[in-house]
């Protein structure tokens, strides 16, 4: 009977990275991912599976080539399973997918479980924020690397966080530069920040660069700025912002907005390193720290299950923590530097957009109101998204952390009645 | 040669290993429901996080459009509104 | 007015059940403190099928008292206390074999019996009411008059702008007594004062009460989908399998024996379960029994293929070792009352129980006869020194 592997759930740089670190020390991997290809939000390929035209640093490029080259190499003890979307742990201790090519629902029992399903991005949310039309900048930069074609028609970034110049001088080199982008925050009233920033090591030559894209496109970018609402307008928004002091009105096709990412943690099985199968989470999953630190936060995830499978000392892992804390350094300044303070939205304001509940029937709650009441009552997290979404946002208006639902749920995501039925027995492999 | 799926019965382009979402965006479709029924569905987290994106299809479960590859033939339209009016 | 408002009234469980005695406790003037371990519908309120059903009733004092329940939902509808909560709709009892045949006539007729309108409906009418239905499907029998609503909805509704003091974390640990009187609820260190006190905490009334032996859980797990469709329930009708009945009936006893019932959602969604695992108070769920629940939801009705599964759940109910309800006042502490041990039926019977456990509190006689539900059959045998 071949070994029982060890599962990673994600493809993306922190999955890749365990995963590869795995393999090169003789175990299995059975490795998770829920698109068509590895590379995650960060590394996505264009859909013909070329290089992706995108302008991006290429340090990003070095590091996914590297990666992949490593599992490669060791391609015979790595059962990579795309298309395959993670559904959480059921009461029983079953590792849950569902293979959305054949239409089923596998359950697996791993010898240990590294989970590194990446960050969400947060909004503020602002009436019409809910509109066909508002994506977010991430999604629209996913959409960019895989399509290599930017959204057409004028295009409006908001919010805030370094993605919003970063999306939009690639959009700039790609044909369409947007017609503005409004960063919330007003980094010069943190000049301590900012120097901290500056002297963190962090990619401050690639902030330049971007810089210099959106002055040569003359796009415009404005601090202490936001959209406030957006409303149907023709074929396309009409977004109403705040810039300085002052208020206008913008006609665009598209409305990116963005306000930082959190780990995607909903439903996530708890990090257990000392259980029978440990799990571990790994990457921007765990603690939200960009790319670069997913890569060594992966590898040290790795690290801590092979220790606890007796296959190796964490030695390697000492030397991995420098860089996570210059990582989470220097998040700390920029969350600094671009710190606003929270203004409650107006009560129409939708915060749960799967049932079409708004900021007045959140307020309408009771303060202590427990997670039963938070969901049933209020049918906050009852939606398809379960909560993903509108979580954070919750969480960020109520200045208090959302109460634990009692027992762990599954699925994680929505899945095909069909395929669930056709789970007839365990397949333990 | 090109291949085609099929929304509100129209026919969308592809092209191969494109996901739903990127067909229907690069064909204008930016609004995925019906628009007097509320907020329609729409592309926006690009990563299956949000179900913005869930479309109906013929004959089977609906899916993330974001996260699904486009086939040939497929038959795909909006989701049934969403909301809390159900009193 | 002058006696009632006199009086303060502790009820632990903030279910369907206490909180309507609450809701009618303080219509009447009387001050309540309603305490639960969690928050309002924290239990099995909040995690069961919305069926307001007399169909699925035991035949005997179940039945009888299923009937009047349903009629107060209709009139609390009709006076605006459950106005837009409470839906009528059939429930239809389906066979699959001509064993459940069988099963399903004489369930008819035993609701014949109690004075319920029941239809006999042939395959293709069915198909005409329900589409898409399963090919296995031979018989059915449409209860009319049954009626649809959610246990956390109500609770809601019972307790919104009422002058309830709800007490959340607040879990009852002893129930106070002071010659042969009850004198206040312990919560945590603290004594809550009382001049009466309701149970009603589901499986959490057992300690309190030293049912320990009496009360079973049986958890239930069940799965909600996304929407069929946007205008209000996808199908005319609570169906009810054969499977079920069986269980209702005692007729099977299998642990872990799935009951099957699809709920149409007045969101467009589906309700669908469940299975009955007996001394099971844990609220987790496995994929083998959501798989074999699912399984059997397919053969009754297949368009449920194109839906998805947006979450599973359990609920733990609390049966009685006789099956019947506890309820009705203390035998030896006065100023005590029981109301427990509804198993599945708590969204059906809580508001007409409550109301009448609320009457017991005020020292009034319920509209209803409980006497079936007593719980000196219980109590009584314990003898103290």
């Amino acid at each position: 009977m071949a070994e029982v592997p060890i599962l990673v759930v994600g493809g993306g740089p922190a999955g890749a990275s365990a995963a590869a670190t795995l393999v090169e020390a003789g175990l299995r991997v059975l490795l998770i991912e829920q698109r068509d290809r590895l590379g995650g939000a960060i590394h996505r390929q264009t859909a013909s599976g070329a290089e992706s035209p995108v302008w991006r640093p290429a340090r990003h490029r070095r590091n996914w080539a590297a990666l992949t080259a490593r599992l490669g190499a060791a391609a015979e003890r790595i059962d990579i399973r795309t298309q395959t979307v993670f559904l959480g742990v059921d009461g029983e201790g079953r590792f849950l997918f569902e293979d959305r090519r054949s239409e089923r629902v596998l359950a697996r029992r791993p010898r240990a479980a590294i989970i590194a399903v990446g960050a969400i991005e947060t909004i503020r949310p602002f009436p019409g924020w809910e509109l066909p039309g508002v994506m977010t900048v991430g999604g629209a930069q996913v959409l960019l690397k895989e399509t290599g074609r930017p959204p057409a028609g004028p295009v409006l970034i908001a919010g805030s966080g370094p993605l919003l110049p970063a999306l939009a001088a690639q959009l700039a080199r790609a044909g369409n530069p947007p017609v503005a982008v409004l960063e919330r925050g007003r980094p010069w009233r943190a000049p301590g920040a900012l120097a901290r920033l500056i002297l963190s090591g962090g990619p401050t030559g690639e902030a330049a660069s971007y810089a210099a894209v959106l002055a040569a496109h003359r796009v415009p970018y404005r601090c202490g700025a936001s959209a406030l609402r957006a409303e149907p307008d023709g074929d396309g928004l009409k977004v109403a912002c705040r810039i300085g002091t002052s208020e206008q009105s913008l006609h665009v096709r598209h409305l990116l907005i963005h306000d930082g990412i959190v780990p995607n943690r909903t439903g996530i099985p708890l990090p257990a390193p000392e259980a029978a199968v440990p799990v571990l989470q790994a990457g921007d999953g765990r603690e939200a720290l960009g790319a670069d630190a997913a890569i060594l936060d992966g590898r040290r995830a790795a690290l801590q299950v092979l220790a606890r499978l007796g296959h190796a000392s964490t030695a390697g892992a000492a030397s991995l923590e420098r860089p996570l804390q210059r990582a989470r350094d220097f998040q700390a300044a920029l969350a600094e530097a671009l710190h606003s303070a929270r203004v409650a939205p107006s009560p129409e304001t939708l915060i749960c957009r799967c049932e079409g509940r708004s900021y007045a029937d959140l307020a309408a709650l009771a303060e202590d109101a427990s997670a039963r009441e938070i969901r049933l009552m209020g049918r906050f997290g009852l939606g398809a998204c379960q909560g993903r979404l509108c979580g954070p946002m919750i969480e960020a208006l109520r200045a208090q952390p959302l109460p634990a639902t009692s027992s762990p749920r599954w699925p994680l995501r929505p899945v095909s009645v069909a395929a669930l039925a056709r789970l007839t027995a365990d397949e333990t492999e | 040669m090109s291949s085609h799926l099929f929304w509100n019965g129209v026919p969308i382009a592809f092209e191969p290993g494109e996901t739903i979402a990127a067909a229907l965006l690069r064909a204008g479709i930016v609004d995925l429901g019906r628009p007097d029924d509320g907020p329609g569905g729409r592309v926006f987290c690009g990563i299956g996080a949000c179900q913005g994106c869930v479309v109906t299809v013929a004959g089977a479960a609906p899916v993330e459009a974001c996260l699904t590859p486009a086939r040939d033939g497929l038959r795909l339209g909006p989701l049934p509104w969403i909301g809390a009016d159900h009193g | 007015m002058a006696s009632s408002t006199s009086i303060h009234v502790a009820v632990i469980g903030a279910g369907i059940v206490g909180a309507s005695a609450a809701h009618f406790l303080a219509a009447a003037g009387a001050r309540v403190t309603l305490l639960d371990a969690s928050g309002p519908a924290g239990g099995a309120t909040g995690a069961s099928d919305g069926a307001v059903s007399v169909a699925s009733k035991r035949p005997g004092p179940m039945m009888d008292l299923a009937r009047h329940a349903r009629a107060f939902y209709a009139r609390c509808e009709r006076e605006g206390l459950f106005r837009g909560l409470f839906h009528r709709r059939s429930t239809f009892l389906v066979a699959r074999t001509a064993v459940e045949a069988d099963l399903v006539a004489q369930h008819g007729a035993d609701l014949a019996r109690a004075g319920e309108r029941v239809f006999e409906v042939d395959r293709a009418t069915l198909l005409e009411r329900v589409p898409g239905l399963g090919a296995s499907v031979c018989a059915a029998l449409e209860i009319p008059d049954d009626g649809h609503a959610l246990g956390y909805e109500i609770t809601e509704r019972l307790l919104r702008g009422t002058s309830v003091d709800i007490r959340r974390s607040a879990p009852a640990s002893e129930i106070v007594t002071q010659a042969g009187r009850v004198a206040g609820v312990a919560v945590r260190d603290d004594l809550l004062a009382a001049d009466a006190v309701l149970v009603a905490a589901g499986i959490g009334s057992a300690p309190l009460l030293g049912l320990g032996d009496i009360l079973i859980p049986r958890k239930g797990q069940m799965v909600v989908t996304d929407r069929a469709g946007s205008a209000g329930p996808a199908i005319d009708g609570h169906l009810m399998a054969a499977s079920y009945l069986a269980a209702k009936r005692g007729i099977v006893r299998d642990n872990g024996h799935i009951g099957l019932v699809i709920d149409p959602l007045m969101t467009g969604q589906f309700l669908i379960g469940g299975s009955r695992e007996d001394h099971r108070s844990d609220h987790t769920t496995d994929a083998s029994t959501i798989a074999a629940i699912l399984r059997e939801a397919l053969d009754l009705y297949p368009p449920l293929a194109q839906r998805r599964v947006l979450r599973s759940f359990a609920g733990v109910r609390t049966a009685s070792r006789d099956g019947l309800p506890i309820v009705g006042p203390h035998p030896r502490h006065d100023g005590l009352v029981v109301a427990t041990g509804f198993e599945g039926d708590g969204i059906c019977l809580g508001p007409l129980m409550g109301a009448s456990a609320a009457r017991l509190l005020l020292g009034q006689n319920p509209d209803v006869d409980l006497s079936a539900l007593a719980p000196e059959r219980f109590l009584r045998a314990e003898v103290h020194a």
